[in-house]
This record gives C-alpha cells, sequence and structure tokens, in this order.
C-alpha cells in the first residue's frame, strides 16, 4: 500500500454497531418483567471480534447475552461459554429511557464524557493495562416502544481525543513490513494467542520481536520487561476494520493509553486481521504514528475530549428498529395462521383463492350452536369479516354445546350472545373483525301489535341493511319462521345465502339459488310492471335460461309460521344429538368455500356425488350440491337437488315482486296474517285443489318434510 | 440395524452424532466458510436425555448479491418514523475520525440446523438481517437466494420456506419446510447400489441432506465430495 506522506493525520474507522434482534427481545422482557419504571443505567456487554474479510469490516455487536438475564430463565441458561474468540467483551453501559421526550433530551455530551472519563481513570489508574478489555468501552441510549414494538436508539464509541492529533509516518500491510520470517512466527504466535482459551479475548496485547527474528506476544502489563530485549515492539490490537488505510476506533484509546503511561513519541503499531480464523498479514496493517502529548495529560483530573457518537448513513441521527413483525403477538398469529392457508394451497389445493376468503364479509344470522360453530369453521378457512347477529343471552346450558362461550358468559343474568361471541372470537384470532348485533328477526306468524310496530319495521330495516352490506348470509336461527324475512330479502338482493337447520338426528344444509330477479335488465322492468304468467316462468330461470335453485322454503307447502307456541318443552328447545350441529356447520361453510371458488358463484349449477365431473382436475375442491342431508341413526349423508318453486313463499317472483312495491307493508301484512303469504303465493289454491283429489298420500312424505328429487 | 427397511428418518440421538460428523467432514471441505458449531440447548424438552438436545450454528455468513440494489434498499428505510436530527453543539468536527461516504448495506444470513422430533428429520432455519441487525423478510431477501431456489420455491412441494418459531430461541425464524425429506433422503442413500452400512449412513446423512438444501441457500457442495466419502 501507499505509504502515507509523513504528517497526515491519523484517522480511524468509527465502530459500527450491530444489534441482535434477541437483544431487542430480551430488553422488552426485563423491561416488562423486571425494570418496570425504573431507567437506571445498566451494564451491558457488546462484543466484537477481529476483521476476518477482506471488504468487511467486523461490527460490535449486542446480544441477548449482553443483557442480564430475564429471571425465569437464569436457572436454565448455562454459563455463557467462556472465551469464545469472536466474541470478546467489550464493557458498555444501558441508558433506557421511558418515554421519547426523555430519549431526546438526554445530554448526550454529557453521558458520553462520563464513559470517556472512566477510561481516562482506568488508564491512569493502571487497571487498563492490567485488563486492557477496559479500554474499549461504549453507550447505548434506547427508548423502547414496547406497544409499538419499535425501538430508537444511539451508540456511542468514547475515544479520547489527542490534541494535537497523531500523525502517521508509514502505514502499509504487515506482510510487506515484516520479513518473511518474521511474518511467519508472528502469524503462528498470534494464531497461538487467539486459540488458548486464556488469550482469546485479550484484544490488546505487544507483539515483541527478538534479534533471531522470532515473535512474541506479550500482555500489556509486560510493557517494562520488553524494553531491551527485543528488536522491534509492537502495539497490537483486534482490528475490526478492513480499510487498508485506516486502522479501527480501538487504536485511539490504545494510543491514549500509551501515550499517558508511557510517554511515547513514535509507536509502532499492528492492526491484527485475519480470514477464515487464522492471522492474514496481508490484510493486518503496521503502522508508524507520531504522537505529541496534549498538554494537562499527565494530571489525570483533566479528562480530555471525547468523541464518537455513531452515525446514522452519515447524519448526526438515532437509529430506530421496528420489531413489531417478530414481537406482535397478533401479527404473529396472522402469519401463522396464513401459514395455515398457504400449506393448503401448496400442497393440495393450488387454485385456492385465499384474498376472496379473506375479504369475503359474512353475516350470520343466529349465534347458538349452529353460529357459533360456523363461526370457527369461517376462521378456520381464513374469513376475517363475520357479523352476528342474536338477540339471546348466554343461558348456563349453552357453553356444552355452543363452541364459542364459557361459564363467565353466563354470570349474571349472561351476557347477550352477539357480544360474547365476537369476543370470544377475537380471543382465538384478534386479527379477526368481528362484530355483533343484538336483535330479534321478525318472523311471519307472530304478530305484532301496532305499538310494536315501529320497532319491528325498525328491525327489518336495519336486517335489509345488514344483509345488503354482506357478501353471505348464514341461516342459522333455531325457528323456520325466522328465516322467512331473510331469504326473502337475500332472494330479492341475490345474496350467497346458506341455510343449516337441525332435527334431533337430522340435518339439511343448503345453499339458496339466486332470486327472480337476477339479471340487471328485470331489475329495472319488474319493479314497476304488472306481472304476467310468462314473466312468471322466466322468474324460474337463470337468465340463461337454466332453472334456478330453490330456497328453504320452495319445498314447503306452509307458510312460515309460530312453531314455538304450543309445542312440549322437548319439541320448543331445539333438541339434537350434540354431534350434529358441528357437522352440519363445517358442510355449511365448506360449501361456501365452493360457491366462492365457482366461477358461476350463486348461479352454479348443483352438482350430485357419483356423477361424472367428480374428481375432475377443474374441480380441486370436489362437487358443489345443492343441498346435503344427513342423518345420524344411519351415519349417512345425501346431496340433493330441488329447483324452486313458483309458489314459494320467499323467493318466488310474486313474493319479491310484492315486497319490491309495498316494502314494509308487505312485510308486516304477512307477519300478522298468518295465511296471507298463502294466498298470495296460490298455496292455499294449490291445496284446496289437492285435498279436493283426495290423494293417498303416503306416512313417508310426512316423515320427508319436503319433496326432494334424489339423484 | 437392517439399512434396507431404513425409513429415512433419524433418531435425535442420531441426529447429533450425524451433526457432529457433518461439522468435523465440513472443515475439511473448505468451501469458505465458516465452521458450524453445536450449540448445546439451554432447555431440555421431557423425554430426551440433555446432551443430546442442541442444533448446529453457521451464523453471519454473507451471500453476494446484485449490486444495483443497494440504491432503493437506502431508500426505503422503514424507520417507522421520521426522527429529528439532533443538532448537538459537538459540532466541531473531529479530524481524527474517518468519514466514510460510502454506507454500503450488507445482508447477512444464520443458519440453524435443528432436529425435527415430529418429522424425525434435520430442518434447516434460517434468517437474513442487514449490518446493524435489522431483520429481513423474506420477501426482502427471497431475490437474493439462488434463482434456481426461487423457482423451487414457488412450484415445488417440499422447497417453501415459512416463518415458525425457532424451537430454542423462541423468535420467529424461517424454515425450510421438512415434509418430503424422508423421501429424498432414503433415495439419496440407498439410491446407490452398494448399501452402506448404518453408521456410515450416519456420518453421511447430514452432508447428503446439506448437499440439497444447502443449494436453496445457495451454499453448494461439490458433487465428487459426496462420492469420495462413500
Amino acid at each position: 500500500m501507499a505509504k502515507e506522506g509523513s504528517g497526515s493525520i491519523l484517522q480511524f474507522a468509527p465502530f459500527q454497531s450491530s444489534v441482535d434482534e434477541g437483544f431487542w427481545h430480551r430488553l422488552s422482557s426485563l423491561k416488562l418483567n423486571k425494570f418496570g419504571i425504573d431507567d437506571s443505567p445498566i451494564p451491558i456487554s457488546g462484543f466484537f471480534a477481529p476483521c476476518s474479510h477482506s471488504q468487511v469490516s467486523n461490527h460490535l455487536t449486542l446480544l441477548a447475552e449482553s443483557l442480564p438475564s430475564d429471571s425465569n430463565e437464569e436457572s436454565s441458561m448455562p454459563a455463557i461459554a467462556q472465551s469464545n474468540r469472536n466474541r470478546c467483551s467489550v464493557p458498555g453501559i444501558l441508558y433506557n429511557t421511558n418515554t421519547m421526550e426523555s430519549f431526546h433530551a438526554l445530554d448526550k455530551q454529557a453521558l458520553l464524557k462520563a464513559e470517556a472519563k472512566k477510561i481516562w481513570e482506568d488508564i491512569h489508574s493502571g487497571k487498563a493495562v492490567e485488563d486492557c478489555a477496559l479500554l474499549s468501552r461504549f453507550l447505548l441510549i434506547s427508548f423502547a416502544d414496547l406497544k409499538k414494538w419499535s425501538f430508537h436508539y444511539w451508540f456511542a464509541f468514547p475515544a479520547l481525543a489527542l490534541d494535537p492529533p497523531a500523525t502517521l509516518v508509514d502505514l502499509r500491510p504487515a506482510s510487506q513490513w515484516f520479513t518473511a520470517q518474521e511474518a511467519e512466527s508472528i502469524s503462528a504466535a498470534c494464531n497461538e494467542w487467539r486459540n488458548s482459551n486464556v488469550t482469546a479475548d485479550v484484544p490488546f496485547f505487544l507483539v515483541s520481536i527478538g534479534f533471531d527474528s522470532h515473535a512474541a506476544i506479550r500482555h500489556l502489563k509486560d510493557w517494562e520487561a520488553c524494553q531491551g530485549n527485543s528488536q522491534k515492539l509492537l502495539f497490537a490490537f483486534y482490528d475490526p476494520c478492513h480499510l487498508p488505510n485506516n486502522p479501527g476506533w480501538p487504536l485511539r484509546n490504545f494510543l491514549a493509553l500509551i501515550c499517558a503511561r508511557w510517554n511515547l513519541k513514535t509507536v509502532h503499531f499492528l492492526c491484527y486481521r485475519e480470514n477464515r480464523g487464522f492471522a492474514d498479514l496481508s490484510l493486518s496493517l503496521v503502522g508508524e504514528a507520531l504522537i505529541t502529548v496534549p498538554q494537562g495529560w499527565r494530571e489525570h483530573q483533566c479528562v480530555p475530549n471525547a468523541v464518537g457518537w455513531e452515525l446514522n448513513k452519515g447524519r448526526k441521527m438515532p437509529r430506530c428498529i421496528n420489531l413489531a413483525k417478530s414481537m406482535d403477538p397478533t401479527r404473529l398469529a396472522i402469519s401463522a395462521a396464513d401459514l395455515n392457508l398457504k400449506l393448503m394451497r401448496w400442497r393440495a389445493l393450488p387454485s385456492l383463492n385465499l384474498d376472496i376468503l379473506f375479504s369475503v364479509k359474512c353475516l350470520l344470522l343466529g349465534a347458538g350452536t349452529l353460529g357459533c360453530q360456523v363461526a370457527r369453521m369461517l376462521m378456520a378457512w381464513g374469513f376475517r369479516k363475520i357479523t352476528l347477529v342474536d338477540n339471546g343471552r348466554v343461558a348456563m346450558s349453552n357453553p356444552l354445546r355452543q363452541s364459542l362461550y364459557t361459564l363467565d358468559d353466563c354470570l349474571n343474568g349472561g351476557d347477550f350472545k352477539a357480544t360474547a361471541s365476537v369476543r370470544s372470537l377475537q380471543r382465538i384470532f384478534p386479527a379477526v373483525e368481528a362484530e355483533g348485533v343484538v336483535m330479534a328477526i321478525p318472523m311471519p306468524g307472530h304478530p305484532v301489535s301496532s305499538e310494536e310496530e315501529k320497532r319491528v319495521l325498525e328491525d327489518c330495516k336495519r336486517l335489509n341493511d345488514l344483509i345488503d352490506s354482506h357478501d353471505v348470509v348464514f341461516l342459522l336461527t333455531d325457528t323456520r319462521e325466522s328465516r322467512w324475512l331473510p331469504s326473502l330479502l337475500c332472494a330479492n338482493t341475490n345474496k350467497i345465502t346458506i341455510t343449516a337447520a337441525l332435527g334431533f338426528d337430522s340435518f339439511l344444509v343448503m345453499r339458496h339459488g339466486p332470486g327472480p330477479f337476477n339479471s340487471t335488465t328485470d331489475l329495472k322492468t319488474e319493479t314497476t310492471n304488472s306481472l304476467s304468467a310468462a314473466i312468471d316462468n322466466l322468474a324460474l330461470t337463470n337468465k340463461d335460461g337454466r332453472q334456478r335453485l330453490g330456497c328453504y322454503f320452495c319445498n314447503d307447502v306452509v307458510a312460515p309460521t309460530d312453531s314455538t307456541s304450543n309445542r312440549t318443552l322437548d319439541q320448543q328447545c331445539t333438541v339434537t344429538r350434540p354431534g350434529l350441529a358441528p357437522i352440519a356447520s363445517a358442510l355449511a361453510v365448506e360449501l361456501l368455500v365452493g360457491i366462492l371458488h365457482h366461477p358461476e358463484g350463486i348461479f352454479a349449477e348443483a352438482e350430485v356425488a357419483n356423477s361424472n365431473n367428480s374428481g375432475s382436475p377443474e374441480l380441486p375442491l370436489g362437487i358443489l350440491p345443492h343441498q346435503i342431508r344427513g342423518s345420524l341413526p344411519h351415519f349417512q349423508q345425501m346431496t340433493l337437488l330441488g329447483h324452486s318453486s313458483n309458489s314459494c313463499t320467499a323467493c318466488c317472483h310474486t313474493v319479491v315482486s310484492e315486497y319490491r312495491k309495498r316494502g314494509m307493508q308487505f312485510i308486516l301484512q304477512a307477519i300478522n296474517h298468518p295465511t296471507y303469504l298463502e294466498d298470495v303465493t296460490g298455496l292455499t289454491e294449490l291445496m284446496k285443489s289437492a285435498s279436493s283429489f283426495q290423494l293417498d298420500w303416503d306416512d313417508e312424505t310426512e316423515e320427508a318434510d319436503d319433496e326432494c328429487i334424489e339423484l | 440395524m437392517d439399512v434396507l427397511n431404513w425409513d429415512g428418518t433419524l433418531s435425535a440421538k442420531d441426529f447429533r452424532i450425524g451433526a457432529i460428523a457433518f461439522a468435523q467432514k465440513w472443515e475439511t471441505l473448505n468451501l469458505g466458510y465458516p465452521p458450524w458449531s453445536w450449540v448445546p440447548s439451554p432447555k431440555h424438552p421431557p423425554l430426551t436425555s440433555p446432551q443430546e438436545e442442541g442444533y448446529l450454528s453457521l451464523e453471519k455468513i454473507r451471500i453476494s448479491r446484485p449490486k444495483q440494489e443497494d440504491v432503493d434498499q437506502n431508500i426505503k428505510t422503514d424507520t417507522g418514523e421520521e426522527e429529528t436530527s439532533c443538532s448537538e453543539k459537538e459540532d466541531d468536527i473531529d479530524d481524527a475520525t474517518l468519514v466514510q461516504s460510502s454506507h454500503h448495506e450488507l445482508q447477512y444470513y444464520d443458519f440453524h440446523i435443528v432436529y425435527s422430533h415430529t418429522f424425525r428429520v434435520p430442518v434447516l432455519y434460517l434468517r437474513a438481517y442487514r449490518s446493524d441487525g435489522r431483520p429481513l423478510l423474506l420477501d426482502e431477501f427471497e431475490k437474493d437466494l439462488p434463482a434456481c431456489s426461487v423457482k423451487e420455491l414457488s412450484k415445488s412441494k417440499w422447497t417453501f420456506i415459512t416463518q415458525e418459531e425457532h424451537p430454542y430461541l423462541k423468535r420467529p425464524w424461517y424454515k425450510l419446510h421438512p415434509c418430503g425429506t424422508v423421501e429424498w433422503m432414503k433415495l439419496l442413500i440407498l439410491g446407490d447400489t452398494s448399501q452402506p452400512k448404518f453408521e456410515v449412513v450416519l456420518e453421511l446423512y447430514l452432508l447428503s441432506w446439506f448437499s440439497v438444501v444447502g443449494q436453496v441457500i445457495g451454499i453448494r457442495i461439490p458433487v465428487n465430495v459426496l462420492s469420495d466419502c462413500r
């Protein structure tokens, strides 16, 4: 390397800091569990090693072990491996403030000065000669924002400034400065020094070369002893810096010590650097520096000026690191949940559209056995936006079957299910966007008095708004009649609607077809025009002429009415085999995932099991049925298809048109007059004509409470 | 043990033996990387004898990356909030401090080989960070992985990287998913016509394993090394 012109100022490459994530993790845990608001300074250790790469300097690194251990780990942690050759310890001090304001208000000059004074005193007392690790100290100020998992911090590596600064006479690679014989001897001696448990982490030392070119490494305290019996004496240090023309920062305080204690004017120094764990003398430097002893340095009362605050990208400002991604439990839960879904996509379902699942808004009407279970299944599939509607409170009998509740929710009269379920969902997965609405669903056959009328109409309006603002509606209430209004509103708006209903030991899970006005042209014309039979037929089909799929009410020949009065207790309460609700809920959600992945969505034709298309590669999720019926006594499950009926009390053209024309008046009439819906839809007519035939109904048909076409 | 009926898995004890054999072999290969070191576990999960617990560690590895990215890396500093530059009275310039103009951002990798009790195979855990210690997310360092492994990552079923808690450090690390390891390990070890003794299998296990896994992170073991070991 080029010889520096004699007289140029010797410039040192500043230390660079590196803070391992583990340091911040432990600091957070200590701050929370041990320190509390105590912000007194904490002694810590940094670690460094000689440069080991021709292009990169080594950093002063803070690790979890830099801090005292958190109390809970104390017993199980083994003692820090002593004398790790690449972890030379540097004493440091941490000022962690409680607020951002006090972080900024710290008197940085005074803090730096205080650390420099420690170094200065150790030099004068001779402690630094005995234990040379004391020559390199560091200072860290920080503010740990534990709510945001962000850490503001600033390092200083106090260096005693020589005034006037040292000048450089000569600086070149050590391999050029030494004779080959000397170099070989030095390398061997250094490697031995670095491999011994006793000396590997002693970062300052003397290299003495005898007249026989034999090199020996001595401790600083042997300086006097080295006088006279060596041809060359070099002051060596582990140099973290890689630069070919500058020594690293530790040399500064070393020169201060040499100057203050031994009063030398000319200093030969060795910047010891390594490659792959061995001394590398072409990377190491040897320099000759001239020092003018500054005035007053003999008296140790007057502390020299200190410098050393670390720059951040060349500017005097603190650094900031945000670790929310690895510390915020909510974020960790999200990424773990994502992982499961992604694994599913990577390994089994490459066409799985997670974005749809994340963004679809689900409305769950009913937060009982079915509602709780559906909500959990939705979350398992990655759905994040869930609204639960229920007007009930959690009763003592609920928690065993309704999987979102615990005994606590039943106390003091019980919390509203809508509130308790949301709370529970958030506990399970904090990133869920769940909302609870305490509201009763107006039902036909449950007449309302004129005082109640206003409230009922408001509820209708509210339900309508809820359905409008969601993409999917689940009908999970425990009575037939409570499903009527939502079925109608969903048919009116063509929302994806899924019904799950339970008997004692059998269940039905189905998706509703689109409503009668399922194309935009229909929407405009039909609302105003009078109806004709022709259009009535049209309304049974989709816009492309296929028959619409039925809704929950399409197969019924009676209008929904009060099904709870005049029943015995076991009929009133929904008594079902406990396994039923989880099965039905799981199927309901699987059905939804199927619809969302079908290119035609709500208009998708019904497929049934065992037909040719099963196992087709285009259907990675399998077939998309219309209805699934299962029965526990036979452990049987069937997929069924039922088309829409033009006398359906909820989704037929007549009813939806009537609702569009008369709105809430129509609803009120339906609620207050049990037979009104049957009259409007022609069911009354149908029943009359049917009874006139005196058909011989089988008991069978009564049992299967609606006609399904089994395929 | 009969190697013919071997299912491709290792016991925790075998893992430790294999890991130490691998670390020794690694040093003789002299590939230009520092040595692996065995880190004993501070905690002893139940059902395992303490001295068997631990993992192999290779830290602060630099993998060279394309130059041009340094520019936009510097622009995109995620400091969260803007720090006010504190104007200090310390402004008198210290002539003896070297002012470096370039702020070359480097990135480092840590690799740990941890035994999975579930899969009974070694698993590679890794993380990447800047020189100041700031951790990098997968999508930030993914592009620095060898092009072939990025392609593998997107299509293959076993070489995907997921974020999971490091079983010993209890912090989130990235891991190369171990499903499938057993199958290709059997192919690697038993595919050869010669049927090695189980002790030999153990010697070779981690080296063979790493010859596959290392490619994902751009560390190659020369082919002849493996055949020489036989």
